[in-house]
């Protein structure tokens, strides 16, 4: 049996909301194998983010299940999931969210902080990533000093960080010009080539739907369409 | 451990970054407790001399008496000399730190009279070695002196009544009461004083004479009431207490200040209820001051909190890095509170503060007179009172925001612009 990083089954999404419900997601069956680069295309509406949120545990599925690994999402308690989060997941938001009181080192390293990881350990852990992804010399700068894709790159450091299963990239080059966006794309990609990182992204951006390995459509809360290989 | 260490942690970074607004939410929170500090000690200084001043002036800060007089106020409800040497040896054994001073008095309400007139008097008989250092009415002098040992047929009274009767130092007055044995009888004496303690019902109809002159003239031998002052009022419940054990068999009635002065203890009472709705006043301000900076800066950073979320902190975690800002920022305004209110407090403790200027006539009120100079006691119980409330507030204003971050959607936060 091949070796999941994430799967659900027949997941739904429905907002309560006057005068009717909405139906962000209807009836998602995805599974994603560890070490693939998958891209999530689809016109706005179409359930991309919240897709996303299923899969990382921000958001209660309505119906439906979510495996990270081997492990079923849907009837754990808060404070499980939030363990889950910390060890399984990683996050790359379209805004970079970084934490303005921390510095680019500080934020890279949260997550192993949190992890309980002895300072030595992450502070070398996050020197060596930020030697491979362009950072080095800017571990001591808070996110405002930092530029877009440099705070962008610290934020895909923070999410691979912890050797997370899966990582959830909601449009990280939204924000991006195209070269930035290129660069960050190359880091990625070097990460998932070199490291084995999963990565799931949310996109509008054809670079990303061009590297990426599996690309999957989706319309309204449904996956249309898949396609995957070179050429596709 | 790591976990809580690192929201620690976090929590001062936050506070680091709003520092401005943390430094203002502190200092409100500082000068409310301060202000507080301050308060309290004006406020215990000024019950304490209310209380000095009432209880000198009355019935001390415990009496003894016999049953039912401090009602009857007759000398029918006498203290026999026994009971009276019974009451001072239990005043000698109070459990206080300094020994008390102790008075032994023989009260009757009689009439003062001269050829002017006559007028009703509350004539009590002193010790006047013993009486100067209790009642201090030899301080309030106007004309001649206080009553000396040796001093036999003599009066020390009002101005009011001196005015009353038109008498003056030196003049003759004749007092008249009912004896012990029931019968009206008349003493005259010779006026050696007269004083203004600025209560008209004191300077118009109490009057000092000799304790053994009362006795010879009244055929008592005991006392109406044998009183002790202490060295402060909160000593009051231990002496009575003790002394009520003491002489339980004795058949001698023991009462603290609040029962022998209920007017005093009243208008203290009153004035404590109007410090209270000032202090609940400063800590609704304190409150709001917390509530505020800490629930804006929930609002303001409800993207980060999201994002705290997705990085892997529980909801309740999230919360308490928040409560956790709330618990600092109290401690730092806490600590600065203290020392500033203890700075303001100990640059008038030594001279009080003047409000002579202020209070244009002698202002009484509850049987006593309103002295000018607000003179701070530093009492620790409410010193700790007053911090304890201002933490219990800080703590619990920061509950709200710390809930209202820990219930916070975070897949709805981070997309907060």
């Amino acid at each position: 049996m091949p070796e999941y990083a994430v799967r659900t089954e027949d997941l739904w999404k429905i907002y309560p909301q006057e005068p009717r419900p909405v139906e962000a997601v209807r009836g998602v069956d995805l599974e994603v194998r560890a070490g693939e680069f998958v891209a999530m295309a689809g016109p706005s509406g179409s359930g991309k983010t919240t897709v996303l949120n299923l899969l990382g545990g921000l958001t209660r599925p309505t119906r439906g299940k979510v495996w990270i690994r081997d492990r079923e999402l849907s009837a754990l308690p808060d404070k499980v999931l939030a363990a889950v989060r910390l060890t399984h997941i990683g996050f790359v938001f379209q805004s970079y969210n970084l934490l303005p009181v921390l510095s680019a080192l500080e934020n890279a390293e949260f997550t192993l902080l949190l992890q309980g990881m002895p300072v030595r350990e992450r502070r070398e852990r996050v020197r060596r990533l930020f030697r491979e992804i362009g950072l080095e010399g800017l571990e001591d700068r808070k996110p405002p000093k930092l530029s877009g894709g440099q705070q962008q790159r610290v934020a895909v450091a923070r999410a691979v960080l912890g050797d997370p299963a899966l990582v959830l990239a909601d449009e990280p080059t939204a924000n991006l010009d195209s070269s930035t966006a290129d660069a960050l794309l190359d880091v990625m990609e070097h990460l998932n080539r070199e490291k084995g990182t999963t990565f799931v992204f949310s996109t509008h951006d054809p670079r990303v739907m061009e590297r990426a390995g599996r690309l999957i459509r989706l319309v309204d809360g449904r996956i249309e369409g898949e396609a995957s290989g070179a050429g596709w | 451990m790591v976990r809580f260490g690192t929201l620690w942690w976090l929590a001062l970074r936050n506070l680091g970054r709003e520092l401005r607004r943390s430094t203002l939410t502190a200092l409100a929170m500082a000068f409310g407790l301060a202000l507080l500090i301050v308060s309290r000690t004006l406020s215990d200084g000024a019950h304490e001399d209310w209380i000095d001043t009432g209880v000198r002036l009355g019935a001390g800060h415990v009496t003894f008496n016999a049953p039912g007089y401090r009602d009857s106020e007759s000398l029918d409800d006498r203290l026999t000399s026994v009971q009276v040497d019974a009451s001072l040896a239990a005043a000698a054994d109070a459990p206080v730190p300094t020994p008390p001073v102790t008075t032994v008095r023989v009260s009757t309400r009689g009439l003062a009279s001269s050829p002017d007139g006559a007028v009703p008097a509350w004539i009590v008989g002193v010790e006047p070695d013993s009486e100067i250092e209790f009642s201090r009415l030899g301080e309030h002098v106007v004309d001649g002196r206080y009553l000396q040992p040796g001093d036999r047929l003599h009066a020390f009274i009002g101005e009011g009544m001196a005015v009353r009767l038109g008498l003056r130092t030196g003049s003759r007055m004749v007092l008249t009461a009912q004896s012990a044995a029931g019968d009206i009888e008349g003493q005259l004496v010779r006026v050696v004083g007269t004083y203004r303690t600025g209560l008209e019902a004191l300077d118009q109809g109490l009057i000092h004479l000799p304790l053994a002159t009362a006795r010879e003239w009244l055929g008592v031998e005991g006392a109406t009431s044998v009183s002790l002052l202490l060295s402060h009022s909160s000593l009051t419940d231990g002496v009575q207490g003790q002394a009520e054990r003491e002489l339980a068999d004795s058949g001698v009635e023991v009462a603290g200040w609040p029962q022998s002065s209920p007017d005093l203890y009243a208008a203290v009472k009153i004035d404590d209820g109007g410090d209270w709705a000032f202090h609940l006043i400063l800590f609704a301000i304190v409150t709001l001051a917390i509530l505020n900076a800490i629930f804006m800066s929930v609002l303001h950073r409800k993207r980060e909190i999201g994002l705290l979320r997705a990085l892997g902190l529980s909801s309740a975690e999230t919360g308490l890095v928040v409560y956790v800002e709330g618990v600092m920022l109290t401690a730092v305004s806490g600590v600065a509170g203290v020392a500033l209110g203890l700075a303001v407090v100990w640059l008038f403790l030594r001279d009080g503060i003047d409000l002579t200027d202020l209070m244009p006539s002698e202002i009484t009120f509850g049987g006593i007179v309103f002295n000018p100079v607000m003179q701070p006691v530093i009492e620790l119980k409410h010193l700790v009172q007053s911090v304890f409330f201002t933490v219990a507030i800080g703590l619990s204003a920061s509950l709200y925001p710390a809930w209202e971050a820990a219930r916070l959607d975070p897949a709805e936060s981070v997309k907060v612009e």
